[in-house]
């Protein structure tokens, strides 16, 4: 592993890249938490943002105006402000009120803040694309279902839900490739991610033109992942005689 | 269920007086209609004219706002509950015009889906009826293909056979031909004319004349969320009463109006010509 890595440092030096820093086993060590801890933010905040999107879009296609208007109004006020904002408001506000309030026992770490404000935020996207998902399901599909004496949940579950799930699928993916790289806003608040970690190596070590390209494969890669994961569910979901 | 022979003479469905409206628009004026056990009954009419909308009231998909509805023992104006209405569409199949299978499950799962989830069947017996089921509507070789990969009459005579996977007691069809070209129609009027051979009581809403005539019991003709006129196929074909009838038939089976009935067989499938009103 140490030869591979001393293998890399050296071939990148011939480019004029100097990435000694990853032999330094402290700032590598940095690094490779600040990976494991934007990975686990992604994973938190796909599941949370998922969640948030299902229980938006229930409540906008409730037909309850007690459910639905509250429900847009968060959606818009959501995606019409930008994440960081978002994110200083709910940490530097909301988190201080909860301190004032409940002192040290406030459970909320800023890890927990950015998985709150992101899954909120890009679960109002995931809502109005399970929305647009649920309303494509043609009337008289879900009419067929009830005829076959399906019971309002039944036909949500074997029917709606099923059917919507694969309209709105492109979108939902498209808003996780995007989440993916929302995750760097965690550094703002000093969450030690990968953009936070690499940004206190090249504060002191001055090497941010290597830590860029690490960052941006590193990225770039978990992008990919996501956007295989979403391919292969596609193909997996595909409705022959359907599409293309 | 009751027994048919304490049901003897009451018909299995009967609708008195049914009115609805949808808005302003007032579209069932006052329908009263009866289907025997066993029966074969058409509904024709101009489009608009409410057929649909009464076939959705019998099995409770559509509210009435006056009048009763009564399928076997079941007041179907005054169900409740959605579990009243379960119960109900658990003995009405209802096939559609424009077939309404479920896209994500292939033919097998579509037949086997409502009996499994509906009424508790195990996957072995469901899978078995169906089976059956798809033989008897020759779509077998299928049972793995997908709706989207069938063609039109391929997916009708499948929502056929999944509304007879619920094992009902009588079967609403809404114009199940009319999205269907020439050659394919064929083949779903034969499924349909078998049941109604086996017995099952059958209530079609059709714009195939000649199919009507064959098949049915009973004939009503209905226009503007009326009954103009019912009775037997040769009263309502040959010597229909009322002049609105006699104006729809002479549109419907072509302007040149219809041929005296010649001596010998006027009914060979062969004969059926298609005349569709609908858009
Ligand atoms: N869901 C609905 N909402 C509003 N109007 C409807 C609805 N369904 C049917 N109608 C209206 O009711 C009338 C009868 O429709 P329908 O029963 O479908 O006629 P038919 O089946 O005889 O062609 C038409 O004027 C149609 O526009
Ligand atoms: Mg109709």
């Amino acid at each position: 592993m140490t030869d591979l890595l001393e293998l890399f440092v050296q071939a990148a030096a011939k480019f004029g890249l100097n990435y000694g820093f990853l032999l330094d086993a402290y700032q590598r060590g940095s690094l490779v938490n600040g990976a494991i801890t934007t990975i686990a933010l992604c994973a938190f905040t796909i599941v949370g943002s998922l969640l948030a999107g299902l229980a938006l879009a229930a409540m906008l296609t409730s037909g309850r105006p007690w459910f639905a208007r509250p429900a847009r109004v968060f959606i818009e006020v959501t995606r019409n402000t930008p994440t960081l904002v978002q994110l200083y408001c709910a940490f530097l506000v909301l988190n201080m009120l909860l301190t004032q309030a409940v002192g040290a026992a406030n459970p909320l770490t800023p890890f927990a803040w950015v998985v709150i404000v992101i899954s909120l935020h890009k679960g109002a996207f995931h809502a109005e694309a399970l929305r647009a998902g649920i309303e494509a399901v043609p009337r008289v599909t879900l009419e067929a279902a009830s005829s076959l004496a399906f019971s309002r949940r039944q036909l949500l579950w074997n029917v709606q839900l099923p059917l919507a799930m694969r309209f709105a699928l492109p979108s939902l993916i498209n808003n996780l490739i995007d989440l993916v790289k929302m995750t760097a806003v965690a550094s703002a608040i000093a969450v030690g991610d990968i953009t936070y970690a690499s940004i206190m190596i090249w504060t002191q070590s001055d090497n941010v033109l290597e830590l860029m390209i690490l960052l941006l494969a590193f990225f770039g890669l978990l992008s990919f992942v996501v956007n295989c994961v979403g391919r292969a569910l596609e193909a997996k979901l595909r409705m022959p005689g359907y599409g293309h | 269920m009751p027994s048919p022979e304490t049901r003897v003479g009451q018909p299995l469905i009967s609708l008195r007086d049914v009115h609805l409206s949808f808005g302003s628009n007032r579209v069932l004026k006052g329908i009263d209609l009866d289907v025997q056990r066993g029966q074969a009954v058409s509904i024709i009419g101009p489009s608009g004219s409410g057929k649909s909308t009464i076939l959705r009231c019998i099995t409770g998909l559509l509210p009435t706002e006056r009048g009763s509805i009564r399928v076997g023992d079941t007041d179907v104006h005054a169900l409740k509950s959605e579990a009243q209405r379960i119960e109900l569409r658990k003995r009405v199949g209802f096939v559609f015009q424009q077939y309404n299978l479920f896209p994500h499950l292939s033919v097998l799962e579509n037949l086997v889906i409502a009996p499994r989830k509906v009424l508790g069947e195990t996957a072995t017996n469901a899978e078995k009826h169906a089976r059956e089921l798809l033989a008897k509507v020759r779509m077998e070789h299928k049972a793995d293909a997908y709706p989207g990969q069938l063609s039109g009459g391929q997916q009708q005579r499948v929502a056929i056979a999944r509304a007879l996977a619920m094992r009902p007691e009588l079967i609403l069809f809404d114009e199940v031909t009319s999205a269907l070209d020439p050659e394919t129609v064929g083949e779903v009027l034969t499924v349909i004319r078998e049941l109604t051979e086996e017995g099952m009581t059958c209530v079609l809403v059709t714009h195939e004349m000649r199919f009507a005539e064959d098949i049915s019991d009973v004939v009503y003709f209905t226009e503007n969320g009326l009954i103009v006129e019912h009775g037997s196929p040769e009263h309502i074909f040959q010597r229909p009463t009322n002049e609105r009838t006699q104006t729809f038939l002479r549109h419907a089976l072509g302007d040149a109006g219809r041929r005296p009935v010649a001596s010998g067989d006027p009914f060979l499938l062969s004969n059926i010509s298609r005349y569709s009103l609908s858009v």
